[in-house]
């Protein structure tokens, strides 16, 4: 069971805070897509909407083809799963999962058969008379997901649902989340503020940020080519470079350049620490020395100081078998294609 | 429909639990001899009545004695018990505690007719001393549980770090124990006062010839009813609210 | 801990003990043995007698005091619940967050009344001239005052609305610890609210509603004022009669069996209420 998602000049205010900020997106059935975000971002506040548990100001959602704005949790083809699980803790895990189906009315032979197909996709079949209590934080994860696929949901809306996972289980967790959505095809929506869990298991990424959509695209995309100066620091360290162009001059702390076709003004020049380069290849950017070095298992980290204008740091993820001096003085730079740039206006 | 049924009860509810209250304050302002309908007044002179009555106010001045005087009592044995049991490994320290706080376990009859048995076979008299030793016994374990249950381990690395820098024991407990645990402390105080305030059968049965207020309340109901009663119970209801809504605009509010 | 200074530790314990003990823990036993003496007209005698368990178990009127206390106890406890709840539940679901504390005091604060006068308001409000027989009498809905005061009626009355108060205030104290995320995922799930209150929200408030329903026995069962003021002299309860051997007869003895009775029933209670919390919790 699966459908799409429109949302449609959707604004949401609490009091006199403004939540959502027009946001228009459309989500294909069957995509498994990430609302990533910053606290306060609206993430989650867009997430209730689409559960049902908001009424929104302004704005409509369509579920399918059908307007389903108004519509209530318990009759929308929409399910969600909390951040704190909210497994009730007085029923066992079968109970748990056949509530749905209970409510829906199906007789209890077949809904704990639904309820043991359930917890049989996310492997605690066995454990079906257990109470919640009893079960690990990810095992209490998974159920809360079994109970969630019962009732057969359109869209499966997930409240940073492994937040309170360690990493290991978190990745483990985050591949059996993506393998079970390409099974089923239902819509995932995911909500989440770490760009790692966006970028390993979502086809499309959403930015938010103060209650606007930064940027969307596919998590390749996103990362390599923001679309604003925000997503670009949100998605992982960047460099930023000061930006002034005169004349088709381009004026930089590292001195003048003019490779780059930009109009008038100012702006900021971002890229990435692996795309910092030290071995020659690529566009040169200027000299600096080496600040400090520190070794993080899949890469060094290496920061370095600007000869001509001291106060602008550098930073590289270069290869980690790289041994490195401080003090020494490098020539930087910096892959072709690499660069983004994002202009000073109000935006940014 | 579900949301007007909701307000409706919650109106009747309203209703019932202010009955009583609102015909004990209407009637306080009675003009004639009966606080029953039909309402003539207002007038004040009950108010006045009570308040030039020589038993009413010693009453009231002896319910304020005992419950002052048996809070500070329940509440420093509480605090100084609590203070043992917490910081000292003790041996039985799960029966000490079961002990100190058994008398919740009991009615206030039963704490009484003990104690009067007690008083009359070794011919001790009864007053307001014997009561508020009654009124004690009851708030010590209720003075104990709160402040016990505040002291945690935070508590105790303050205290580490005052006996490192070269406080005594005294010294300790006067100026970081206590004053750390004031809002525990002052909590198990106030609902010590409250209590005691308000107790009516230990007060009864342990007072002989100096009472307080609810005991003076009782006898007056010997008489029947009166307009006078109402203005005592309003009186004591006023004052009461009255330090409630002080309490809660000022300390709660400040603790948000 | 400071396990060396055990000294100290004792110093700050033993005050509190001395006093728990020789006015609590002596004066118990000494009502305990009280109740195994035997008065003849003036004269006391201790020891192990059963005059009077004998007397409870035989006299009619104190076998009715004990079934009386029983049968008023448990109403007050039933109707005190389904009462309060209710009102405990739309305080805390219905009402809006920033006027629920205002209304939840509002709801409470006539628990400020001093006890005594309480009771004694009903009694203002149910006599034959009070506050409801003059308006039904206004309306002509009746054409005679109704007896409510000095009945059981009344007692109930007085009790049940003390105790509403009090289980309005503890129930919604329970309701409000619930994560609000178990509604929302029921009803997310299907659940109309009456079905998210069946199936979710009172079996996880079950405990606080068996822990609330004790302390209304406990305190309900010990009471004297109320049944006193309100509840006439035709049908006495257990404090009533104690305090009838105190005052006319001055027989201890008798009074101690009974407090110690009333106290067996407390505890028969207690175990019941600690068996169904130990069941539910699993």
């Amino acid at each position: 069971m699966t459908a799409s998602l429109s949302i449609i000049s959707l604004s949401h205010w609490f009091g006199s805070f403004k939540a959502l900020n027009d946001i228009n997106l459309e989500i294909e059935a069957g995509e498994y897509v990430a609302l990533l975000g910053p606290s306060g971002c609206g993430k989650t506040t867009l997430l209730s909407v689409l559960g049902g548990f908001i009424k929104p100001t302004t704005g409509q959602i369509k579920i399918g083809s059908e307007d389903m704005t108004y519509v209530r949790p318990a009759k929308r083809p929409t399910t969600t799963m909390f951040q704190d699980y909210a497994l009730f803790p007085h029923m066992s895990l079968r109970d748990n999962v056949s509530f749905g189906p209970r409510m829906a009315g199906i007789p209890s032979r077949e809904r704990y058969r639904l309820a043991d197909e359930k917890l049989d996709l996310v492997g605690l079949k066995a454990d079906g008379s257990k109470r919640p209590h009893e079960l690990s934080g990810g095992q209490r994860q998974r159920v809360a997901l079994a109970r969630a696929l019962a009732v057969e949901p359109q869209v499966l809306l997930l409240d940073e649902p492994l937040g309170a996972l360690d990493l290991k289980l978190r990745r483990a967790m985050q591949d059996e989340l993506k393998d079970i959505q390409s099974q089923l095809g239902t819509t995932f929506v995911h909500v989440t503020h770490d760009q790692e869990e966006a970028m390993a298991i979502a086809d499309r990424i959403v930015v938010m940020n103060a209650g606007r959509i930064e940027d969307v695209g596919v998590p390749s995309r996103v990362y390599r080519e923001p679309a604003t100066l925000f997503t670009a620091d949100f998605m992982g360290e960047m460099n930023h470079i000061g930006l002034r162009i005169e004349n088709s001059k381009v004026l930089t702390s590292f001195g003048l350049t003019n490779f780059l076709n930009l109009p008038d003004g100012a702006g900021k020049l971002c890229f990435r620490p692996e795309a910092l380069r030290i071995d020659g290849q690529g566009h040169f950017l200027g000299e600096a020395r080496l600040q400090d070095v520190t070794f993080f298992g899949t890469y060094t980290r290496a920061r370095f100081a600007s000869t001509d204008a001291p106060d602008q740091i550098l930073v590289a993820h270069l290869p980690p078998t790289h041994i490195l001096k401080t003090g020494t003085v490098f020539k930087i730079h910096v892959e072709n294609n690499a660069f983004c740039y994002f202009p000073d206006n109000i935006e940014n | 429909m579900r949301r007007t049924f909701s307000w409706f009860y919650l109106a009747i509810a309203f209703g019932f639990i202010y009955l009583p209250v609102g015909a004990l304050v209407l009637f306080s302002f009675q003009e004639g001899g009966l606080p029953v309908p039909p309402f003539n007044g207002p007038s004040l002179k009950w108010y006045g009545e009570i308040l030039s009555d020589r038993d009413v106010t010693s009453a009231l001045f002896h319910s304020l004695l005992v419950a002052i005087g048996s809070s500070v009592i329940a509440v420093t044995l509480g605090f100084f018990a609590a203070y043992g049991l917490a910081r000292y490994v003790l041996p039985g320290s799960a029966f000490i505690r079961a002990l100190l706080v058994a008398p919740l376990t009991v009615s206030y009859l039963i704490v009484g007719l003990g104690l009067l048995i007690v008083l009359t076979n070794t011919g001790v008299g009864l007053s307001l001393i014997t009561a508020s030793i009654g009124h004690v016994v009851i708030n010590l374990p209720l003075a104990f549980a709160i402040i016990y249950a505040s002291m945690g381990a935070q508590h105790e690395n303050a205290e580490r770090a005052a006996r490192d820098l070269g406080a005594n024991e005294t010294q300790v407990i006067l100026l970081v124990t206590a004053p750390m645990l004031s809002p525990a402390i002052a909590a198990a105080f106030f609902l010590s006062i409250t209590l005691s305030w308000d107790e009516f059968i230990i007060a009864f049965l342990l007072t002989r010839f100096d009472i307080t207020l609810p005991v003076e309340i009782w006898s007056m109901l010997r008489s029947g009813l009166s307009p006078s009663l109402n203005a005592i119970g309003s009186v004591v209801f006023l004052i009461s609210v009255a330090v409630l809504l002080l309490l809660e605009f000022t300390v709660l509010r400040r603790q948000k | 801990m400071n396990s060396d200074n055990v000294k100290w530790g004792w110093g700050f314990v033993t005050p509190a003990l001395i006093w728990t003990i020789a006015f609590f823990i002596v004066p118990f036993a000494v009502m305990v043995a009280m109740s195994f003496a035997n008065l003849e007209g003036r004269s006391l005698t201790w020891g192990f007698h059963l005059d009077n368990y004998e007397e409870l178990a035989t006299r009619a009127y104190l076998k009715r005091a004990v079934l009386v206390s029983l049968e008023i106890t448990l109403t007050v406890t039933l109707v005190s619940i389904v009462l309060a709840y209710p009102l405990a539940a739309i305080i805390a679901f219905r009402v809006p967050l920033r006027w629920q504390r205002l209304v939840l005091l509002l709801a409470i604060l006539p628990f400020w009344t001093s006890y005594v006068v309480r009771s004694y308001a009903w009694l203002l409000v149910l006599a034959r001239e009070g506050l409801i027989n003059q308006a039904l009498l206004e309306f002509g809905i009746i054409s005679d005052p109704l007896t409510l005061a000095n009945t059981r009626f009344a007692t109930v009355t007085g009790f049940v609305h003390f105790f509403v108060m009090l289980l309005t205030l503890t129930i919604y104290a329970n309701l409000k610890q619930l994560s609000p995320n178990y509604r929302l995922a029921a009803m997310d799930l299907g659940a109309n609210p009456f079905q998210t209150f069946r199936y979710v929200i009172m079996p996880l408030t079950l405990p606080g509603i068996v822990t609330g329903a004790f302390l209304t026995f406990v305190l309900c069962i010990g009471d004297y004022v109320t049944p006193q003021i309100l509840g006439g002299n035709n049908e006495l309860t257990i404090p009533q009669v104690i305090m009838v051997q105190l005052g006319r007869r001055a027989d201890f003895p008798l009074a101690s069996a009974l407090a110690l009775v009333m106290m067996g029933m407390v505890t028969l209670a207690y175990l019941a209420a600690a068996r169904w919390l130990r069941i539910d919790r699993v």
